[in-house]
């Protein structure tokens, strides 16, 4: 690989990012859909505003807000880019890039782009209303949030791979829906997000540390809720070292496969592949 | 530098090219070359295998076996900057949708600047571009909201935006208003005179092929069966012309392989008759077009192929005869 010019490519998938963002927050069914999932996401909060978790004086809200940003990471990350791949490669628009010169290294920038953009702007949504009801959030101060910012980064690059890898696998955009919700509805129930995991089942418990996603709200809650409030989480401990151990494992284990998928299913697009997905997809309607 | 001098010689050469899906044999043997400036139109009925042919000269497909050498590479190996002196229209569907022409042909175009050269500037100006194509007035609109025939103007511009030395197109016209393809044609004239870009189209429309070709293959069953230009292929296949006047108030009609020397001829004999009846008026000299050369062509090769699976399947039946026999 040319490093300066694949660099170059980055580049012009950085603006790719941008264009599609902007492009996303032009349309108006993105911006209802945005609208509706941080809605629900405050009403849930604000449900909860009142009540505390068991033996500790910390705000059931302000316990899983920082799971819900987990699971925003989540969504947009894993099934939303999973969704994007399978929705574009049907369409021809990774095909239109592997036909330019480092087009799919544009294309995979590009999506990084996006989804960070898309990210950024989802969680305004939900933390700024939330910042005048869920009691106690920034309590820890500037420092404290720049840390939450570091988990939904190294978070962001566990869950990546994941989206690359499902959106590669699967052959089009409807099973991903089908399927891919599914196992978003398990990751989300297994992995602590609304109860603490310490109190379920044992085996809720292993499968919930097998996810990337509740490591990730382990993390934010660790540098969001007061110091107190750790004596609800398992063992009774952040794990800091673990959870940076266990995001660290995601990432480093999906940037090495999600490469080697990615370029397999890239160098299988060509322009009858395209034309037969369209027909098949076409006899559907 | 053996490369190089190959490089001069030919934009495409490929020799004994096959492919082969699961026991489906789709090219069996096929050899061609395209010279570097010219203009080569690939025929033949559906699933005759242009489309195969394409996509591996394309990069993006990898033959069964064959030597390709496409601008001194191999497409399947080649790296980006081969890429980047290479055009593919493809054929659009809904890629895209929500990008504004301006900005997805200045997005696509971008990717080509490191491989700028002097003599070659990449990429084409974005505003000149959407001008050539004539999509100017539609430069803001998004590209969901474009008709068909703006969209594969659009599939076209984005093909060029890189200035190719070498231009893949396939089936560009299908769909076109008799309008957008005299523009589509004048377009591709110009890109080859104008910019030196070898081009290899596939079409089904053979007054296409006849207006935009310098020379024309003929594939049908996975084998070349015709290499040469509209005349040359009308020449080798029906060799007659069709001499139609009228005289003494009658129609006449003559097949000749050499209508010069015959019209010579009418009007040394129209000389020596008397007489204001033996005048010739409405003459016309008819070649045979290119359809019928092409349809001949398929025909004959049609009627080949079943030959063969014929003799193949007397030859099985024969066999079991034998076996039958020997028992």
């Amino acid at each position: 690989m040319n490093t300066s010019t694949s660099t170059y490519a980055m580049r012009c998938g950085v603006r790719r990012g941008r264009i599609e963002f902007m492009n996303s927050v032009r349309a108006g069914q993105d911006i209802a859909y945005y609208i509706i999932v941080s809605l629900i996401l405050l009403v849930v909060l604000w449900l909860n505003r009142n009540g505390t978790v068991p033996g500790t004086d910390v705000s059931v809200a302000a316990f899983m807000l920082p799971g819900l940003l987990a699971l925003q990471v989540a969504f947009a990350g894993a099934f939303g880019v999973a969704t994007a791949l399978a929705t574009e490669r049907e369409d021809g628009t990774l095909l239109r890039l592997k036909a330019v010169p480092y087009g799919t290294v544009g294309y995979v920038s590009g999506q990084l782009i996006r989804v960070l953009l898309e990210i950024a702007f989802s969680m305004v949504l939900v933390l700024v209303p939330a910042a005048f009801f869920v009691p106690g959030i920034m309590a820890d101060g500037p420092l404290a949030a720049l840390g939450a910012v570091g988990y939904l980064v190294l978070g962001l690059f566990a869950v990546l791979p994941l989206g690359f890898i499902i959106g590669s696998v699967f052959k089009n955009p409807r099973s991903v829906g089908g399927w891919g919700m599914l196992v978003m509805g398990a990751v989300v129930w297994v992995s602590g997000i609304f109860a603490p995991l310490a109190t379920m089942a044992t085996w809720v418990q292993i499968l919930g540390q097998l996810t990337p996603t509740y490591w990730m709200g382990l993390g934010l809650r660790s540098t969001l809720l007061p110091e107190a409030a750790v004596v609800a989480e398992i063992d009774g401990s952040w794990r800091t070292l673990m959870t940076i151990a266990a995001l660290l494992i995601w990432a480093i284990g999906g940037l090495i496969l999600a490469p080697v998928l990615l370029r397999r299913m890239a160098r299988r697009e060509s322009g009858s592949s395209v034309a037969a997905r369209r027909e098949k997809a076409l006899q559907r309607v | 530098m053996s490369s190089h001098t190959l490089e001069q010689t030919a934009a495409v050469d490929v020799t004994n090219l096959r492919m082969r899906y699961g026991t489906n044999d789709v090219l069996h043997g096929v050899s061609f070359s395209i010279h570097r400036g010219e203009v080569l139109v690939l025929l033949g009925p559906n699933g005759a295998g242009k489309t195969t042919t394409i996509e591996i000269l394309e990069g993006f497909r990898k033959p069964s076996d064959g030597v390709v050498r496409v601008l001194g590479e191999n497409p399947a190996t080649a790296d980006e900057r081969w890429r980047s002196r290479v055009g593919v229209v493809l054929q659009s569907w809904r890629d895209h949708g929500r990008w504004r022409v301006w900005e997805l042909l200045d997005h696509l175009g971008s990717f080509y600047a490191p491989y700028s050269e002097p003599n070659r500037p990449r990429p084409y100006p974005t505003d000149e571009l959407i001008e050539t194509v004539g999509l100017g007035e539609h430069r803001n609109k998004k590209v969901s909201s474009l008709s068909g025939g703006q969209r594969r103007r659009l599939d076209v511009a984005i093909g060029i935006v890189g200035r190719p030395e070498l231009l893949f197109l396939d089936e560009p016209t299908a769909g076109f208003d008799p309008s957008a393809r005299r523009d589509f044609h004048d377009l591709v004239h110009r890109l080859s005179d104008l910019q030196d870009t070898t081009i290899l189209l596939t079409t089904h429309d053979l007054d296409e092929a006849e207006k935009l070709a310098d020379r024309i293959l003929i594939l049908n069953h996975g084998r070349i069966v015709a290499d040469g230009s509209a005349e040359e292929l009308a020449h080798a296949v029906a060799g007659t012309a069709e001499v139609r006047w009228t005289q003494d108030g009658r129609r006449q009609v003559h097949s000749t392989p050499e209508p010069t020397e015959f019209v010579r001829q009418l009007f040394a004999q129209e000389r020596g008759a008397a007489g204001p009846f033996a005048v010739v008026h409405d003459l016309e000299v008819q070649r045979p077009s290119l359809e019928t050369t092409y349809l001949a062509m398929v025909a004959q090769e049609q009627l080949a192929h079943d030959d063969a699976v014929g003799r193949h399947q007397a030859v099985l039946e024969e066999v079991a005869l034998q076996q039958e026999s020997s028992r």
